[in-house]
């Protein structure tokens, strides 16, 4: 019994409603050792429900020695085992935990890509499996020191957030999260209809085209917390312009004030204030990696604060987020590349959006009666 | 701050016992109190061009499993186990623990019944191991639990650690070069034996070791190392046998054990504490109620008892015999999931006699084996 009775409810969550573990299936739990109470609830609550627990605890300074010291071939060496893993598991738990959120910043960024690319078809077949509803995933977030610095609390406050943001702090967690997902599914559904977005903001206008594509509400079962809708846009579509506001970071950089330039669906223009060589690898990344392959409005409340984690940060109430690269199969999105960069717009003050021509939201939220 | 000693362990697991090459994929095992030694060892393996990669648990996983788990859990092999076994080309199994006693409490025949379960994995192991398709080899890290089982303070027992590696000195793996020939010789000069009969305080023990092949274990299959080895013939072993030092298995003591063979096997087994325990190991399956090993402790720089089989069965001057499965390379046939070493303290009154010849007196071989060029 661990002390903290929200990571209980969080373990509790993670098994019998995000991922609905059986008997019988393997689940696989990815996570840092930081987050042993957290694996070891979890651990616990999938052997109570007669299923086999994995776990795939990572080392501290591992990636940072292969990705500093290892040759090409060892860069590009994709495990068997892990292979297998995606290959055979029924679940895949990820537990973000890190040690230092800043030990890959010395990592040259053409060396991450070669890893990134190498790791792609890993990543490509158990996306594929979960799409065709043969595996679930779920990534969430144990409070950490290094986590609680870049959102610039203590960890006593960051651990607030992160439990409050999961709705863990309710009588009902799973009820909350079940009204909240009928919401979500109404928006998707009427967004299903629709064939163009055009967003408007501070630096920002930009159009994306959806048509036939298929809007995906999140309600906690492949992220959390959770709390957004998105689609893959169609992948010539976008045309236009986009700052984003906040900060983006991935891999562990920072690139700040990103500005980009859509034509045909394309990235042909990329500034940022800082980070300008990490924005121009990762965008020669593959040939995918200039195309949006997500893009969606974050819808969760409980998060109002910018706290440096693309998990909490993209799903802030009153933002959008587009991705570069990667598109979820089960969106309709056709775009491939070994990067998923999510970046996110802070929509909050001086906003509009149009959908098929008609202002649907303002300022962070969407008007009353919309959908 | 890395600790040099540790980066030279991990590069002479590498390079001295795997001897690892490029291309070749290395599975570290061990619980993850035991990372910077798992991360030293990534470090060396990367250096020679392989493919490493880390299979790490926490504690309390195995307690949760071997508290809760039903039949079939407990029986569960997972694909991706079932995969590895086969394919990765070097294994480095680091058995630092955070409480060696955390499973002391554990019901011991649920217990015997996972480890039975995992036999097929254990057993597979073994046999790539024997035909040269893999290699292992296992290590330690200092933890706290280890120094608190040696009664020692946490830098003395990394001193002792190290030292019984020869990490604590450059270049470790030329001093195990020197160890891995004179262990060589000796084994070769056991090899034309029948019969060992070990003498002691309760002690009498005849052994048939004809045929059976002796093997130096100079540092390639754990670090540190210092032992010669066999497995003995299945059938002959008689007499009885008193361990003057407590037996210990998945953390838990076993005192003042008592055995009788006859035929090879086990035919009564008492002990001061822990004798319920002891019957279900030799209950767990056929095969261990008969011995797998007998070997002869020559590591003289591991000087005391410190509660850890690694360091214990090669005590300069001690003699262990293990329970279970034997070692197929030595030409043993004994099949078990279990692998029991029980070490017993020859260096006040123990003698060996080799084929009737007494050969070994008080902790040590009456004289040096003849190297061969």
């Amino acid at each position: 019994m661990s002390a903290d009775s929200r990571i209980e409810r969080l373990a509790s969550v993670l098994v019998d409603y995000s991922t609905d573990v059986q008997p019988g299936q393997l689940v696989l739990i990815e996570s840092s050792p930081l987050a042993a109470p957290l694996v070891l609830a979890v651990a616990r609550r999938v052997m109570d429900a007669g299923a086999h627990p994995q776990t795939r605890i990572a080392v501290d300074g591992l990636t940072e020695t292969l990705l500093a010291h290892g040759t090409d071939a060892q860069l590009e060496w994709v495990n068997p085992a892990r292979v297998e893993d995606y290959e055979r598991a029924d679940v895949r738990m990820v537990f973000e935990a890190e040690f230092n959120t800043r030990s890959l910043s010395s990592i040259d960024p053409e060396r991450l890509a070669l890893a990134g690319r190498a790791r792609e078809r890993l990543r490509d077949r158990y996306l594929e499996r979960a799409a065709a509803g043969e595996l679930r995933w779920v990534i969430t977030l144990f409070p950490t020191y290094s986590a609680a610095q870049d959102a610039e609390m203590s960890l006593a406050q960051y651990e607030e957030f992160v439990y409050g943001a999961g709705r863990l702090d309710e009588k009902d967690p799973v009820g909350e999260w079940r009204r909240f997902g009928e919401d979500l599914t109404r928006l998707a559904e009427w967004l299903d209809t629709k064939s163009e977005v055009r967003v408007i903001s501070n630096g920002t206008d930009l159009t994306v085209g959806v048509e036939g594509r298929t809007w995906i509400p999140c309600d906690g079962k492949e992220n959390f917390p959770d709390g957004e809708v998105f689609t893959g846009p169609v992948e010539t579509s976008l045309e236009g312009e986009i700052h984003f506001s906040f900060p983006a970071s991935f891999q562990g950089r920072m690139v700040e004030d990103v500005r980009l330039r859509f034509k045909g669906g394309e990235v042909v223009e990329a500034h940022a204030a800082r980070g300008q060589d990490f924005l121009d690898a990762m965008l020669a990344m593959d040939d995918g990696a200039r195309r949006a392959g997500e893009f969606a409005f974050g819808m969760n409340e409980a998060i109002q604060e910018f706290t440096r984690s693309t998990l909490f940060d993209e799903k802030i109430g009153g933002t959008m987020h587009l991705a570069l690269g990667k598109a979820y199969p089960e969106s309709g999105g056709q775009n491939q590349s070994a990067l998923h960069w999510d970046l996110v717009c802070d929509l909050r003050s001086g906003s509009e959006v149009f959908v098929d021509g008609e202002l649907v939201y303002r300022d962070g939220r969407f008007l009353p009666g919309t959908y | 701050m890395t600790d040099p000693r540790v980066e030279r362990l991990g590069e002479l697991v590498v390079n001295y016992s795997l001897e690892l090459s490029e291309g070749q994929v290395l599975r570290i095992d061990g619980l993850e109190i035991g990372a910077p030694l798992a991360l030293a060892t990534y470090r060396a393996a990367l250096g020679v061009g392989a493919h490493p990669y880390t299979n790490l648990s926490l504690d309390g996983l195995l307690e949760l499993m071997l508290e809760t788990g039903s039949e079939e859990q407990l029986a569960y092999i997972s694909p991706v186990q079932a995969l590895e076994i086969e394919s990765i080309d070097a294994l480095v199994t680091i058995w630092s623990e955070a409480n060696t006693r955390s499973l002391t409490r554990v019901d011991p025949g649920k217990h015997s019944r996972y480890i039975a379960a995992h036999r097929t994995l254990s057993n597979r192991r073994w046999e790539r191991i024997a035909s040269g398709e893999m290699r292992w080899c296992g290590t330690l890290h200092p933890t706290l639990a280890h120094a608190q089982d040696a009664d020692m303070s946490l830098e003395d027992y990394e001193a002792f650690v190290f030292a019984a590696c020869h990490s604590d000195k450059e270049n470790p793996a030329a001093h195990w070069s020197e160890v891995a020939e004179s262990l060589g010789a000796r084994a070769e000069e056991l090899g034309s034996v029948r019969e060992l009969r070990i003498v002691g305080p309760d002690t009498d023990l005849l052994l048939g070791v004809e045929g059976r092949t002796w093997l130096a274990a100079d540092g390639k299959y754990n670090m540190p190392d210092g032992e010669v080895f066999t497995s003995p013939r299945e059938t002959e072993t008689a007499g009885e046998i008193r361990y003057s030092f407590p037996a210990i298995f998945q953390g838990r003591e076993v005192e003042d054990i008592r055995l009788r063979f006859e035929g090879g096997r086990v035919v009564s087994a008492e002990a001061a504490r822990g004798e319920e325990y002891l019957r279900s190991l030799l209950d767990m399956d056929d095969g261990a109620r008969v011995l797998g090993e007998v070997a002869f402790g020559l590591n003289y720089e591991i000087d005391r008892f410190t509660r850890n089989i690694l360091f214990d069965e090669k005590i300069g001057g001690t003699m262990h015999l293990a329970l279970g499965a034997a070692f197929a390379q030595a030409g043993g046939e004994n099949s078990s999931g279990l692998h029991w070493d029980m070490i017993c303290d020859l260096r006040e009154e123990g003698e060996v006699y080799a084929d009737g010849e007494l050969v070994w007196k008080a902790g040590e071989f009456l004289s040096e084996p003849v190297v061969h060029a």
